[in-house]
């Protein structure tokens, strides 16, 4: 491929850069890079790599842009609102550089999917919102030999790393596990809307690196972002000669879905309860000691507002507190939204309740369906 | 010692906080009886480190708990974040 005398005078201000040159932008002409989630990191990277001349940008999310995704997720605007983000990204993206391809990909990254999709692209860049896609991401990558940036944002911090075959450590090798329920996510917690800009940029410059094979990319490092501090700090890290993806004796060697290894791990014994289901549980249990509320939220959350006869055990001192929950009675564990309360009862499980319960949805589904005027707090 | 984002609601939102002791064990003793419930977001039951939990001493990884520390080092607490 060549490039137009258009395209030379796009570019222009790259070109005349040693280190791209005409030959660099003609590898970013060739390049195929795979954006995962349009949200508020592949937003900023996607600009950047459809501006700076990718030639083929996949961008995968299954997702609608919703009114609260603008604050952040600079790829949309208020008119895209309902749309599907790949649709609303591809009509920016391709009127920002005509010169370039976007392809779509309206789907939710799976094990079923992962292979087909990636192995079309030389670089994929993580800018998922759920750390079983990021796990499953990482996991794919190394299995197919992929280059991957990943970043992750939380209130006013950031993280990012690359991950390039045979050159260094993988994301699982920082972090082998997901957190089991304990971190709550951006709706949850709140983010400030350009923190994204600033890892999502990142990203793009290092995948325009590697494409380039030009600089030091980020390869056993982690990088993190603190917005309010502004402060940028690196923290060195090897390959795990254990990891299971990567390691000498990798366990995992196909991509595998890990919200189905967690469903599958759940016991069947952990009761699902919604909540006019424990409102009517309770209705017939009326000074029936049998069943115990655990609130298991921060007591913050607690003193704001809770359900009566509820006692708080905030998730982090479950295990060492679940002794206060009497022999013989079933808790039914309780949080805002449902997941600390599920990540409640596999500690119980593990611990030896036989038949914990949670609330699905939590106090928010309980305040939707059941009573309206129990105040929940916001997570901090 | 800088506190991961998701852990400053153990910290009334402080993201740095001074802590006593010669040993990453002593210093979150110390930490955990100042904000009670932070050890066990960093440590497991057996003492280890969570794996979505990383702790650095200045900059060099944290390889267990009876790492010592000396006077003025920063321990930095990592955690995996999931926000895109």
């Amino acid at each position: 491929m060549s490039l137009s005398s258009a395209e030379l005078a796009r570019y222009h201000r790259h070109v005349v850069l040693p280190e791209i040159g005409v030959a660099g932008q003609e590898k970013l002409q060739a390049a195929r890079v795979l954006v995962v989630g349009a949200g508020g990191l592949g937003s900023p990277a996607a600009l950047y790599l459809a501006a700076s001349g990718v030639g083929t940008l996949g961008i995968l999310d299954g997702d609608r842009v919703d009114l609260s995704n603008l604050h952040r997720q600079v790829l949309f605007d208020t008119a895209a609102i309902g749309s599907l983000k790949v649709d609303a990204a591809r009509e920016r993206l391709v009127s920002l550089n005509p010169e370039i391809a976007v392809v779509t990909h309206a789907v939710e990254l799976r094990a079923a999917n992962v292979r087909a999709l990636l192995c079309e692209y030389d670089v994929v860049v993580d800018g998922t919102d759920r750390p079983s896609t990021r796990y499953l991401v990482n996991d794919a990558c190394v299995i197919l030999g992929k280059p991957l940036v990943a970043a992750a944002i939380h209130r006013f911090e950031g993280q990012a790393m690359t991950y390039v075959p045979g050159r260094g450590p993988c994301y699982r090798c920082l972090f082998p596990e997901a957190p089991d329920g304990l971190v709550a996510n951006c709706a949850l917690a709140g983010v400030l809307g350009v923190l994204p800009g600033v890892l999502g940029a990142i990203q793009a410059t290092e995948a325009i690196k590697l494409i380039l094979g030009v600089g030091e990319p980020l390869i056993g490092r982690l990088l993190t972002y603190d917005a309010l501090e502004l402060r940028f700090h690196e923290f060195p890290f090897e390959r795990r000669h254990d990891c299971a993806v990567c390691g000498d004796r990798p366990t995992i060697l196909e991509p595998t879905d890990l919200d189905g290894e967690c469903a599958s791990a759940t016991p069947e014994s952990i009761g699902r309860l919604s909540a006019p289901t424990l409102r009517g549980l309770l209705d017939r249990s009326s000074g029936n000691s049998e069943l115990m509320l655990v609130d298991v939220r921060e007591p913050r959350e607690f003193n704001a507002g809770h359900l009566n006869g509820a006692i708080n055990v905030p998730i982090a001192d479950l295990a060492r507190r679940l002794k206060e929950i009497p022999p013989g009675t079933n808790p039914v564990f309780i949080c805002r939204s449902g997941g600390r309360s599920l990540a409640a009862c596999k500690v119980a499980v593990r611990e030896g309740i036989t038949e914990p319960s949670h609330l699905e949805g939590g106090l928010l589904a309980w305040a939707s369906e059941v009573d309206p005027t129990l105040v929940v707090a916001a997570v901090d | 010692m800088k506190i991961a984002s998701p852990l400053r609601s153990y910290t009334a939102g402080e993201s740095r906080v001074t802590a006593k002791g010669a040993t990453l064990n002593e210093i979150l003793a110390n930490l955990d009886q100042r904000y009670p419930g932070i050890r066990f977001r960093m440590v497991d039951e057996q003492d280890r480190i969570r794996p979505h939990m990383r702790l650095f001493v200045n900059t060099s990884e944290a390889r267990g708990l009876s790492d010592s520390v000396r006077a003025g080092d920063t321990v930095h607490v990592i955690c995996a974040l999931s926000g895109g």
